[in-house]
């Protein structure tokens, strides 16, 4: 766990280093830039309550993809998971008319569903005519894309908007914020405990990741291979849905075209950086919540362009990955030499 | 008539960078390199050669420009992959989110712009009239005028062919897909046969992106390769790399493109026409899956 930790800080540490080099080539100071960088993003109250809101999409959409290459599901359908559990949950919210408290949970199962049915799609094609999930989820990506985006331009449009939208949901359905911090913050974080818990200590969970590690052996060893893949898939498909559904109900509180762009690649890269530790995708979801959120405010007071977040996140994932293997051999020899000097000095 | 030269032209004109990107890969399919980068080296190679054909006010040094972007994504391939030894699907992932997130950057950076970059100093890579042939009656309109990219195309498919099945290099490239290990203590360097294979894969992946960009549109927008990169990824696994085979399912592949922009005039939502080419990769993927239940398969997860 120690260890885990001291090469993750020290993967971001040189992946930031890269970053600042990167900078001075385009003549920008790096030392003021990353100042205004985690200023505007963990080092104050409001910017980090705002980061912490940013990151439920991309712990979420982590998660989801974690749990899947850790149980050898090749789920890359985050993104139109995501975009379909939006859509649903936003269709709920727009024509149920329910209390706050029974509102809230109502539009939150139904964004789980809608992208648990898009990624059970991906399921059933796999499993009925062995379809590689690996590129049906990513076409299903596009046609959900295209699929939510004439939604919200033809049948559900807002009248009288000028560019496509759907109309607000439901202010009953509208998830609060109290002192400060919206409360889907909470949920991602009941999430992430489920997940764990799930993942790490019920039978479930064992048989995923045994799958995930030597499939034929999880098969000869008498776990139902097909039912645990469609499992995961249902699982990270809601995953993805609620972190879409919760876009939805904390932030714009309608479907806004280009809602999805945003978040297209993010789950799949924290889940990378992340080696699909569940623990680790929270702390680097929130990570590179900080590095986008921190990037607005960091355009305004120094004049580097806010699109380098793109860039600095792009060389984390690369630095953090390739140099995880090098940096646990460099621990793992120096906390041997530590040990084996420990008992006579 | 005409709507049967169109709907050839539109097929041509989409299988182009499909066909393209998927010979690239067919290279690093055959030495064994689980190579998803097509789609940032096509998306690098697009922003590339808009910027080589506007700061030069030439297609040709813009195509220069695309393959040579094309190329610093094969070689950052290259430093993770082959010689720092990342995992190759994470390399790759990484390498799209880069495409993706550089040429956002860049964009702001050179042109001051967002979104999308259009100007006219942007010099198209122009359309070939072949003197005799474009007297004939309707394959005149098809064989003649199209443009150059087209022609390059499919020459590389011929090329590809000559190279992977008819010289030594190509049965060096099968043997480091086949058995590595084999080709090793046969004293052939197999990182040696995976670096050229993503340098070709490179150059091609370049000159799609060039075409994305300077063939028929002649501007730059965000993410302009929508996915082309992954349906050559797919095109490629459907014919197990097989160059002639990636050219077939390529036109298939175009024509419901080019059946997506014929049909925008229909009164159907742009949206569902839009969707044709990925159901299309979908149902041909349904068709190989099914038929493929009995052969043994090459395992690409």
């Amino acid at each position: 766990m120690i260890k885990k930790l001291v090469t993750g800080l020290m993967g971001v540490f040189i992946a930031l280093l890269l970053g600042a080099v990167l900078m001075l080539l385009q003549g920008y100071n790096p030392l003021e830039t990353y100042a205004a960088l985690f200023q505007f993003s963990l080092l104050r109250p409001t910017p980090l309550a705002t980061t912490l809101k940013n990151s439920v999409p991309l712990v979420l959409t982590g998660l989801s993809a974690s749990i899947a290459f850790a149980s050898g599901a090749i789920n890359l359908g985050q993104p139109g998971q995501l975009l379909m559990g939006a859509l649903a949950a936003t269709l709920g919210g727009i024509y149920l008319d329910l209390p706050a408290p029974i509102l809230i949970p109502v539009l939150l199962l139904l964004g789980m569903l809608g992208g648990a049915l898009w990624a059970g799609l991906a399921a059933l094609l796999r499993l009925a005519f062995n379809m590689n999930e690996f590129i049906v989820t990513l076409m299903l990506n596009m046609i959900a894309d295209l699929f939510t985006a004439w939604a919200i331009a033809f049948p559900f449009m807002e009248k009288g908007a000028n560019s496509p939208r759907t109309p607000p949901v439901n202010p009953a359905g509208w998830i609060p914020e109290i002192g400060g911090i919206n409360l889907s913050v909470v949920i991602m974080l009941v999430a992430v405990a489920v997940s764990w818990f799930l993942f790490n200590k019920w039978k479930a969970g064992y048989e995923w990741r045994i799958g995930g590690q030597n499939s034929l052996f999880a098969r000869l060893g008498g776990c139902n291979t097909n039912k645990n893949f469609t499992a995961v898939m249902l699982t990270t498909g809601a995953l993805a849905g609620l972190a879409g559904c919760l876009i939805i109900l904390a932030g714009p509180h309608r479907f806004l075209r280009g809602l999805g762009a945003n978040y297209a690649w993010d789950g799949i890269m924290v889940a990378i950086v992340a080696n699909n530790g569940i623990i680790a995708t929270l702390l680097y979801g929130i990570f590179f919540a900080a590095i986008q959120t921190g990037a607005l405010g960091m355009e305004l007071v120094t004049n580097v362009p806010s699109e380098i977040s793109l860039v600095l996140q792009a060389v984390l994932v690369l630095v953090i990955v390739a140099s995880r293997g090098l940096l646990e051999t460099i621990v793992d020899r120096w906390s041997l030499r530590k040990r084996v000097r420990g008992p006579a000095t | 008539m005409n709507i049967l030269v169109g709907l050839i032209n539109g097929m041509i004109a989409g299988a182009t960078p499909i066909m393209l990107g998927a010979l690239g890969g067919s290279f690093t399919f055959y030495a064994g390199v689980f190579n998803i980068a097509m789609e940032g080296m096509m998306l690098t190679g697009a922003f590339c050669a808009v910027w080589g054909s506007y700061t030069f006010h030439n297609w040709f040094i813009g195509i220069l420009c695309g393959i040579a972007g094309s190329l610093i994504m094969a070689l950052i391939f290259i430093l993770f992959a082959i010689v720092l030894k990342t995992d190759e699907f994470i390399t790759g992932i990484a390498l799209n989110l880069f495409a993706a997130g550089a040429t956002v950057y860049m964009l702001r950076q050179t042109f001051q712009v967002k979104g999308a970059f259009s100007n006219p100093g942007i010099i198209p890579v122009p359309q070939i009239h072949i003197p005799l042939v474009e007297k004939i009656p309707i394959l005149g309109e098809i064989l003649s005028g199209q443009n150059l990219i087209v022609y390059i195309a499919a020459l590389s498919v011929w090329f590809c062919y000559w190279l992977v099945f008819r010289t030594r290099f190509g049965l060096r490239l099968r043997a480091a897909g086949y058995n590595a290990a084999c080709l090793e203590s046969s004293g052939v360097s197999v990182s040696r046969i995976r670096v050229i294979s993503l340098l070709l894969c490179g150059v091609l992946c370049g000159l799609a992106g060039a075409y994305i960009s300077l063939g028929y549109v002649n501007l730059f927008v965000e993410g302009m390769s929508a996915g082309k990169g992954w349906i050559s990824l797919a095109a490629i696994i459907l014919v197990n790399g097989n160059p002639l085979g990636i050219a077939l399912i390529s036109l298939i592949f175009g024509f419901f493109d080019g059946l997506g922009l014929f049909l925008q005039g229909t009164g159907i939502a742009p949206q569902f026409t839009a969707m044709v080419p990925y159901l299309a990769t979908l149902a041909a993927l349904f068709v190989y899956s099914t038929r493929k239940k009995k052969r043994q398969s090459v395992s690409w997860t």
